[in-house]
């Protein structure tokens, strides 16, 4: 296989005496879905702030198409081209629909104050591009944000569109891998199915895709590789169905006593 | 008590409110990105002043110099003092905060006050415990008479650059890049950070914008009252903190609302007498029915589900509103109620027992018409405005900043 896009070698990262992620390492490649899975407190989302620049490992390195990432900034590995969305949702509240995609943005754009304040062509054109490309993004879901409510502030929103626009902010970055922590954690059916189609469809126009999941259907549905977590360390890594048999995996999630009346 | 003498002292309290805002916002700026009082803000405000005094002192302008070139020192003078100022607050926060950012909040805390402390002893080191007089060559001094009230030009000057500064920041914050880091940046850092927004350089930003506005205030505050001495940023620092506060922390409209009816507190409660100040009571009583009759009522009834709202019910939520206490103490303990009119009831008698108390000190008042306060009372006065304002609405005139992630 070719080069991996994500490439996450023996990284450890503990808090005290507590190894959230330890020894962890899996790589990531181009155009693939990848599913994150473990009981609670397995270091799932530890792992994706590991990879997001928001901790430094303690030890082992990550390389994102190549190059070590581990230690940048978050804005710095966003940049090169790694977004996020969050488990519980963190928009930016008081700032209108639009705002949000736009501030998603913010690292491709140039224009200091100085340019804002003679308004430089540079800085309008710069200006109008983004506008005209947050409206694309955000059509990207189709009929959720007509253009009433571009102006509205985001704390307006249902709670499945706050998720589409965290969604359509994490796009504005125009990242090649979207790290998703539990796209579908409160949605009923039938948004679970639309997020699983809209995922799938994300990978079908060119990117590369992380997520964190604990509902068993949009696994299976949607993820071409599977990698299961408990206390910080791989436990198994390989197609949905292989995993979600595995004896390990099952036993992580149920207990002892649990896999023994499962098998 | 005539209206010039009413009138000259709004625009003064204006006048002394506009410069609170301008050194509230720097503070209020601070607080929405870091959730930290900066109270090294007050001396920031005096050295900005103490630049722009000696920069014209070792300039050498006198009455003699002609205007022209007043001006242009004058604009040296302004330009010197905001790029040092700027520095220093760029400074304060790389020197004294950042290294703290992950500490807890009364660390950070600690630090502010230390290097508030360090800088005012720096400012003693340098120019010495005597105050800087400022040249007067530079001050306008002449006088515009509007409504039979002699303003000073320095009055109506200080009012109108607030505004324009006031003007520029809104739009900074709104229609600028920079200003959507910063409004990112105070709802959610790692959000924000996690979306490109370089938080540092906004952090940053943020401080030399408060700065550089604190710099003007001191320059204006020396113009204004012809000197200053190294601990008169304390007193203002604190003043403008107050101000903050009462507009709402983290809220920038808030800033300078708060500012503005501290200064007019100010001024009115030791100008006027206590016949012309009950009229404040008058409008706050006013004020106080329209919440009480009109305001509450309809928003408890807009809180009603559809299906429950019968005109029978609407009109005993009024009733409980209008007939407050009576009703009220009925509902509180003789029968039975659902949630919605128990609370309309405990809410109720909180807004009459508001109004009686309006009420009482109107006419205490108008009674004792011709009393004045003396002007030693001004600060009591002010923060009596400030706790009774506060009592009411805890999160100030305008709301704070809220940290809302959805």
């Amino acid at each position: 296989m070719s080069e991996p896009i994500l490439d996450v070698r023996a990284t450890t990262k503990s808090f005290g005496g507590l190894k959230a992620v330890n020894n962890l390492s899996f790589e990531v490649y181009e155009g693939e879905i990848v599913s994150l899975i473990g009981p609670n407190g397995s270091g799932k989302t530890t792992t994706f702030n590991v990879i997001t620049g928001l901790y430094e490992p303690d030890s082992g390195d990550i390389l994102f198409k190549g190059e070590s990432i581990a230690g940048l900034s978050p804005a710095k590995v966003y940049e090169r081209g790694v977004a996020r969305t969050f488990q519980m949702l963190r928009l930016f509240a008081a700032m209108s629909v639009l705002e949000n995609v736009l501030v998603g943005m913010h690292g491709r754009t140039r224009a200091n104050v100085l340019d804002c304040m003679l308004r430089t062509p540079r800085m309008r054109r710069e200006e109008d591009a983004s506008i005209v490309r947050a409206r694309e993004i955000l059509e990207y879901f189709p009929g959720r944000f007509p253009e009433v409510r571009h102006a509205q502030p985001a704390s307006s929103l249902s709670y499945a569109n706050r998720r589409r626009l965290e969604l359509a902010r994490a796009l504005a970055g125009e990242p090649s891998l979207l790290l998703l922590d539990e796209p579908v954690a409160g949605m009923n059916p039938a948004e679970s199915l639309e997020v699983m189609r809209q995922i799938r469809d994300l990978r079908d126009r060119g990117y590369t895709i992380l997520m964190i999941e604990h509902d068993m259907k949009v696994i299976m549905g949607a993820s071409d590789r599977v990698i299961a977590m408990d206390h910080g360390i791989k436990i198994a890594e390989g197609a949905p169905t292989d995993v979600a048999n595995d004896p390990a995996v099952v036993e992580a999630y149920l207990g002892r006593r649990g896999a023994d009346t499962a098998s | 008590m005539t209206l010039e003498h009413i009138f000259g002292l709004t625009v003064s309290g204006l006048t002394v409110g506009m410069i609170y805002a301008l050194i509230a916002l720097g503070y209020t700026m601070v607080y929405g990105v870091l959730q930290l009082i900066n109270f090294a803000h007050g001396e920031v405000f005096t050295i900005g002043g103490y630049i722009a005094a000696s920069t014209l002192i070792w300039i050498g302008v006198d009455a003699t110099t002609p205007l022209a070139v007043k001006f242009a020192y004058f604009g040296l003078a302004l330009l010197v003092s905001l790029v040092l100022t700027a520095t220093l607050g760029f400074l304060i926060e790389r020197i004294a905060y950042r290294p703290l950012r992950n500490r807890s909040r009364i660390i950070a805390l600690l630090s502010a006050i230390g290097t508030s402390i360090f800088l005012q002893n720096l400012l003693v080191i340098v120019f010495g415990p005597q105050p800087i007089i400022m040249p007067t060559a530079v001050v306008p001094t002449g006088f515009v008479e509007i409504f039979g009230a002699r303003i000073r030009v320095l009055q109506i000057t200080i009012i109108v650059v607030s505004l324009l500064l006031m003007a520029l920041l809104t739009w900074i914050v709104k229609g600028t890049r920079m200003g959507k880091a910063m409004r990112a940046t105070s709802q959610d850092r790692e959000a924000a950070e996690m979306m490109g927004i370089e938080t540092n350089l906004t952090i940053s930003f943020t401080f030399v914008v408060g700065s550089a506005l604190a710099a003007i205030g001191g320059f204006l505050v020396a113009m204004y009252y012809g000197s200053l001495q190294f601990n008169t940023g304390f007193l203002y620092g604190l003043k403008a903190f107050t101000a903050a506060v009462l507009g709402g922390i983290g809220n920038i409209p808030g800033a300078v609302v708060g500012s503005l009816v501290l200064g007019l507190a100010e001024n009115w409660g030791v100008g006027l007498n206590l016949g012309v100040l009950a009229w404040l009571f008058v409008g706050g009583l006013l004020l106080g029915l329209y919440f009480q009759l009109v305001r509450a009522p309809r928003f408890r009834i807009d809180h009603i589900a559809e299906e429950f709202r019968t005109p029978a019910y609407e009109r005993r939520v009024r009733d409980v509103y209008r007939f407050a206490p009576v009703v009220a103490l009925k509902t509180l303990f003789a029968e039975r109620t659902d949630a919605l009119l128990y609370v309309s009831a405990q809410h109720a008698v909180r807004l009459t027992a508001a109004n009686v108390i309006l009420l009482g000190l109107a006419v205490l008042f108008f009674v004792n018409g011709d009393v004045q306060f003396a002007s030693k009372w001004q600060h009591v006065i002010s923060f009596a405005v400030l706790m009774a304002i506060l009592m009411f609405r805890p999160s100030g005139i305008l709301g704070e900043h809220i940290q809302e992630k959805v």
